[in-house]
């Protein structure tokens, strides 16, 4: 078990953590660290923008880091479990990134 | 240019409902939800069927989703209306059923102050749904519905929940109302376009392969591939096993069906599977009710796995070749190349397979023919009840069942030819499923047969709904497996725990279902005598304007064969009390 870091970029809602957090809960990972900020300046996703044909306003997004200890085999289907969540634009650990569900060999966030 | 009109929070809600397509709710009134009542009484294009308990209206919905492919839409109040449909929604995630669940709640400034029926459904249903919504401004009510049912009904359906706080729904507040023509939901993954190469990958795996299986599950019902998979394998020509949800996807009645797999999966789909050279896993999760031990699963196959859901492939068995998208759309891809390739595919090759298939079912495939033995010297079979079930109507109704023995013996003994004829909870198992989704699925289609085939155990769950069907007059047939026992439980309990039936049986406290139904206002007939099955079975199903309950009684000691062997693979099966492979 390896301490593993994801970072995610979703909608700035009301319930988009908690949905974020339960998928830890249910599978009884533990998670050693969270931080989350809604972004204000969004010039740094820019890239997600042109990628996916939207536009961000300030603070309409977060940005949520996790440290979590889980095996390597279970890491993928985390990353595809909260892929699938519908407030989620981008997650990624440290070598791949889900892009509105597109699969992207490197960590892009 | 049109005028806006100006609608309350309810009516925008019935209006929004009847733009989506709904002509039916299923739902139970309370407080909370009294301005959404009203707004459904003022309008005529939606129609509501109240329920006798919410967990019924989610079923009901559920059930009508799936012999449609519509989604099915429940209505219910805060609190406890609220959290007795949790359960459905439960269901319908697990086979994921497309469904939106409006839940009442109480009045905004309220909320967090334990206020009366307030109960926190968002929270309580996060994990069991694909989504959810709190309406916080009654204007977004148009967008929500709008989200909602595109979230319920795309990639993977699923259960979506739409909690309204009583103040959004204010009759004398008024909005503009539009409906949104088109959807922005930026963070939800689009439909998967399936890659080219892993189609050409899995093209060529098909024509070096001599030991093919197609293994079909509910994602291929959900995405109505059964035109698509019928072609491929007239071309292929390879056996076709079916799990619990997939039932009907391939005709049971075609010579190269294998039957269900898994846990009591036929001896020949479950030794197929396991020799198999070649597995194309088709809107199939790999279950451990399929796979048995994952890491003894089918040694020598090669993984071909077609799935919307990224998440579903590689999670249990590893695929060698995965196929992201819609199957329906896989599917074709895969069809026109192959038909590319078609001097390269030799189906004559299978010769052998398909004779070794032969000689297992030869072995010990299943007895469809038990029910010829109608002596009164023997007790009533249950498989046989099926088998004449499946006779007396053509194996063309509309089945939904329950969970338990009685569950097992519909899917081995009812041959579905059709996809959406089976009915019942595979991944939750939930008993008293069968009664509500039965209606749900008449109500849909009042001219077909609807049969409930159900155990006492699970009937007395949901039997309150027998009052609905009365109400909409609902002849449906239900067909009452009576083994007075949790069966299922039992046989659990003689096989693993040294026939110890702890809290199984009923002790003689059931109640007399005739009686009962009659009290409903329906017909009931008994049934304890194997030389009156038949003769019975065809006078309930010749009662065409009632519901009819038959309680059948049935030998209380006969279990479900085969039966995997915990812990081990797919060729290790019991076949009979006293006999493994
Ligand atoms: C709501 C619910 N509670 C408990 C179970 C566990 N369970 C599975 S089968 C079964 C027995 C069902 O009895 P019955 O409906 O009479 O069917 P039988 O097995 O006798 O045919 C039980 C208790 C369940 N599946 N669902
Ligand atoms: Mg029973």
């Amino acid at each position: 078990m390896n301490r593993r870091n994801l970072t995610l970029i979703m909608e700035n809602k009301p319930g988009a953590l908690a949905r974020v957090v339960g998928l830890f809960h249910q599978r009884g990972y533990n998670i050693e660290s969270l931080h989350v900020d809604s972004i204000e300046d969004i010039s740094k996703y820019h890239f997600i923008e042109e990628e996916l044909d939207i536009k961000f306003a300030p603070f309409e997004i977060s940005k949520l880091t996790i440290q979590t200890k889980v095996s390597d085999s279970l890491m993928l289907q985390i990353l595809r479990q909260i892929n699938k969540l519908i407030d989620v634009i981008a997650v990624s650990n440290e070598e791949s990134t889900y892009l509105k569900g597109v699969l992207i060999n490197e960590n892009i966030l | 240019m049109a005028e806006k009109i100006k609608l309350s929070g309810g009516d925008m809600l019935m209006r929004s409902l009847h733009e989506e397509g709904v002509d039916i709710i299923f739902g139970y009134p309370g407080g909370a939800a009294l301005h959404i009542y009203d707004a459904l009484f003022n309008q005529d294009k939606i129609d509501h069927i109240l329920v006798r308990h919410e967990q019924g209206a989610t079923h009901a919905a559920d059930g009508y989703a799936r012999a449609t492919g519509k989604p099915g839409v429940v209505l219910v109040t805060s609190g406890p209306g609220a959290t007795n449909a949790i359960t459905g929604i439960g269901t319908a995630f697990m086979d994921s059923i497309p469904m939106v669940v409006i839940s009442g709640q109480v009045a905004s400034h309220l909320i967090g102050t334990d206020a009366f029926q307030e109960t926190d459904m968002i929270g309580i249903s996060r994990p069991i749904v694909k989504h959810s919504y709190t309406v916080f401004n009654a204007e977004d009510i148009p967008k929500i519905i709008k989200e909602a049912f595109y979230v319920a009904t795309s990639g993977r359906p699923g259960p979506v929940v739409i909690d309204i706080p009583k103040d959004m729904t204010a009759p004398d507040i008024l909005f503009d109302y539009e409906y949104p023509k088109t959807i922005n939901l930026r963070s939800y993954n689009p439909p998967v376009i399936p890659e080219s190469n892993q189609i050409e990958r899995a093209v060529d795996a098909i024509i070096t392969s001599e030991k093919p299986v197609i293994y079909a599950g509910g994602g291929a019902i959900a995405s109505n591939a059964e035109d698509e998979l019928f072609a491929l394998n007239e071309i292929m020509d390879a056996p076709v096993t079916n799990t619990l949800m997939g039932l009907g996807i391939y005709p049971a009645t075609h010579e190269r069906f294998l039957g269900m797999l898994g846990m009591h999966g036929t001896y020949q789909a479950n030794m197929a599977m396991h020799n198999a050279d070649l597995i194309i896993a088709i809107g199939a999760r790999f279950d451990d009710r399929i796979t048995n031990a994952p890491s003894k699963f089918s040694p020598q196959a090669k993984i071909i796995h077609l799935d919307v859901d990224h998440s579903s492939v590689s999670k249990i068995i590893g695929a060698d070749i995965a196929v992201f998208g819609q199957v329906k759309n896989s599917l074709d891809l895969i069809i026109k190349e192959l038909k590319n390739k078609i001097n390269e595919y030799d189906k004559n090759k299978l010769g052998p397979w398909h004779d070794q298939i032969a000689n297992w079912k030869a072995d010990h495939g299943l007895d469809y023919e038990l029910y010829k033995d109608a002596s009164d010297t023997k007790p009533i079979l249950p498989q046989a009840v099926v088998q004449h079930v499946y006779n007396i109507t053509n194996g063309d109704a509309f089945v939904t069942s329950d969970v338990g023995q009685h569950q097992m013996f519909a899917a081995q003994y009812y041959h579905f030819d059709k996809p959406r004829r089976w009915i019942n909870s595979g991944g939750l198992g939930t008993m008293g499923f069968g009664l509500p989704a039965a209606l749900g699925v008449k109500l849909a289609y009042r001219d077909e047969e609807v049969v409930c085939i159900t155990g006492e155990g699970s009937i007395q769950m949901c039997i309150q709904e027998l009052s609905t069907c009365l109400q909409y007059n609902l002849p449906i047939k239900i067909i009452n497996i009576n083994n007075e026992a949790l069966g299922m439980v039992k046989q659990w309990q003689d096989m693993n725990y040294g026939g110890r039936h702890s809290q199984s049986t009923y002790q003689n406290s059931l109640p007399d279902f005739v009686k009962l139904t009659e009290a409903y206002g329906h017909v009931g007939i008994k049934i304890e005598k194997n030389s009156e099955l038949q003769t019975k079975l065809e006078e309930a199903f010749s009662i065409k304007d009632k519901l009819v309950f038959v309680d059948v009684y049935v030998d209380p000691s006969e279990h479900v064969y085969p039966m995997l062997v915990a812990g081990e693979s797919l060729k290790d099966m019991w076949l009979k009390k006293d006999k493994k492979t």
